[in-house]
């Protein structure tokens, strides 16, 4: 299943991880009582922004990424998999992130050809494992599958979100 | 699915501390399973992703392919929308040309066509940053400003249970993208650069979301021709065992989709 939701540009990104800085710094300052569970539902938009986090250090320098806005959204539960089928094109370089909200989730992202084979990548990994990505040269034009599983670390399944550039 | 703030916050001000690790994934999955569960929206390339390929084989002179085009509006939404998706494809072209008063015009006429398919109000400030940005040659800025442009639309339609014009728009810039790489190919063929036309899974996935759409959305004759040239470019848009398309399918795709766009823009 997958669903899409209102896109935040790169200005919100930074004003949120700006935000996401001082709720947090609060955050640390309440009373443990005040721990009690504080249920919300994930955002894609907050899931997205710390995909986006994880993309910035790609997208300056010599030979930055340029990152689509387009994103693939969806759930996945432990220990199952999920396929995106994306269309990939010869000397470019693509680099896809994907996040999660439980810092426990572990998530792996893995690329396969159009014949199921899987194909070596650079993996990318973050200082927590709900985070990753990967970094791919396709030596061909044409179909590709991105697979997205979730380890056992966690009971309940997760929301994700993919984001990716191009170089 | 909830989860406890607590376990959010901390995640937005993370470092990213990246390092290359090994992975444990299947070394070969097999496509036909019908356990494996696929995702089913797919992310259609911008021109630019696909013009970056093109690059990299050789200067191009996009400035051949900047067109000015007449836009009349009229009452099909459907129309509208492929039109839209057309003008942020010419957008990207423009900025490949790097053509400041072509860019300024495509920022003119997307707040046209936005207006006309009531998402004016989401879009104005990307339309105006593409203005602004093509006046100071900012061309990064503009093909970031496009893809927002694009996206929000989307978004604002899919919002808006407008989804028969999300694939619309989808479709609409596919097509223009793929109508210029194929002339640019024309003009300058290379068994290399020919490979970017392989997309046969691609214009199966539009013919798709295309077919699916309610016979409300596919109303006038140039819908009939976009089935048709769908079907066309699927068998066109294959690459042959040693992974070109040959310069003879190159012709007939630039032929059938130049066919298609001229439709669409005609009244």
């Amino acid at each position: 299943m997958t669903f899409e939701r209102p896109r935040t540009g790169f200005a919100g990104l930074l004003l949120a991880v700006l935000l996401g800085g001082a709720l947090s710094l609060r955050a640390q300052d309440r009373d443990p009582a005040d721990d009690a569970p504080v249920e919300v539902a994930p955002s894609l938009d907050e899931l997205k922004l710390v995909a986006q986090q994880a993309a910035i250090p790609h997208l300056g320098g010599g030979n930055p990424f340029i990152l689509r806005e387009s994103t693939w959204s969806g759930t996945v539960e432990p220990g199952k998999t999920r396929l995106i089928q994306v269309q990939l094109f010869k000397r470019n370089d693509y680099h896809f992130w994907i996040a999660m909200p439980d810092r426990k989730a572990a998530v792996n992202l893995n690329l396969y050809n159009g014949k199921g084979e899987l194909l070596e990548a650079k993996s990318l990994r973050y200082e927590s494992p709900n985070i990753a990505s990967l970094i791919t040269s396709p030596t061909e034009t044409g179909v590709y599958y991105l697979r997205i599983s979730l380890q056992t670390t966690v009971g309940k399944a997760q929301p994700w979100t993919v984001i990716y550039a191009y170089r | 699915m909830v989860m406890n703030r607590s376990v959010l916050l901390p995640l937005i001000v993370l470092g990213f501390h990246a390092a290359v690790v090994a992975q444990d994934a299947p070394g070969r999955i097999d496509l036909n399973d019908p356990n494996l569960v696929m995702v089913e929206s797919s992310a259609i390339p911008i021109p630019v992703e696909i013009f970056t390929s093109l690059d990299k084989l050789g200067t191009q002179d996009w400035s051949k392919h900047v067109v000015e085009r007449e836009i009349r509006l009229d009452a099909n939404r459907s129309r509208t929308a492929m039109l839209f998706g057309l003008v942020v494809s010419d957008g990207f072209i423009a900025v490949q040309a790097q053509d400041k008063e072509a860019v300024r015009r495509v920022g003119r006429e997307v707040l046209r066509l936005a207006s006309s398919l009531g998402v004016a109000g989401s879009v104005e400030q990307h339309a105006n940053a593409i203005v602004n940005a093509a006046g100071q040659g900012q061309w990064p800025v503009v093909r970031k400003e496009l893809d927002k442009t694009r996206q929000t639309v989307l978004n604002r339609m899919t919002e808006m249970r407008d989804d028969e014009l999300v694939a619309l728009v989808s479709l609409g810039g596919w097509l223009g993208g793929t109508q210029t790489l194929a002339a640019v190919l024309k003009q300058n063929y290379s068994v290399e650069g020919s490979d970017l036309l392989n997309q046969p899974d691609l214009v199966k996935q539009l013919k798709k979301d295309f077919n699916t759409l309610p016979a409300r959305a596919k109303r006038g004759k140039v819908f009939n021709q976009v089935t048709q040239t769908l079907d066309h470019l699927e068998s066109l848009m294959r690459a042959d065992a040693s992974g070109a398309i040959s310069e003879g399918k190159v012709i007939e795709i630039s032929l059938s989709t130049k066919n298609l766009v001229d439709s669409i823009y005609d009244i």
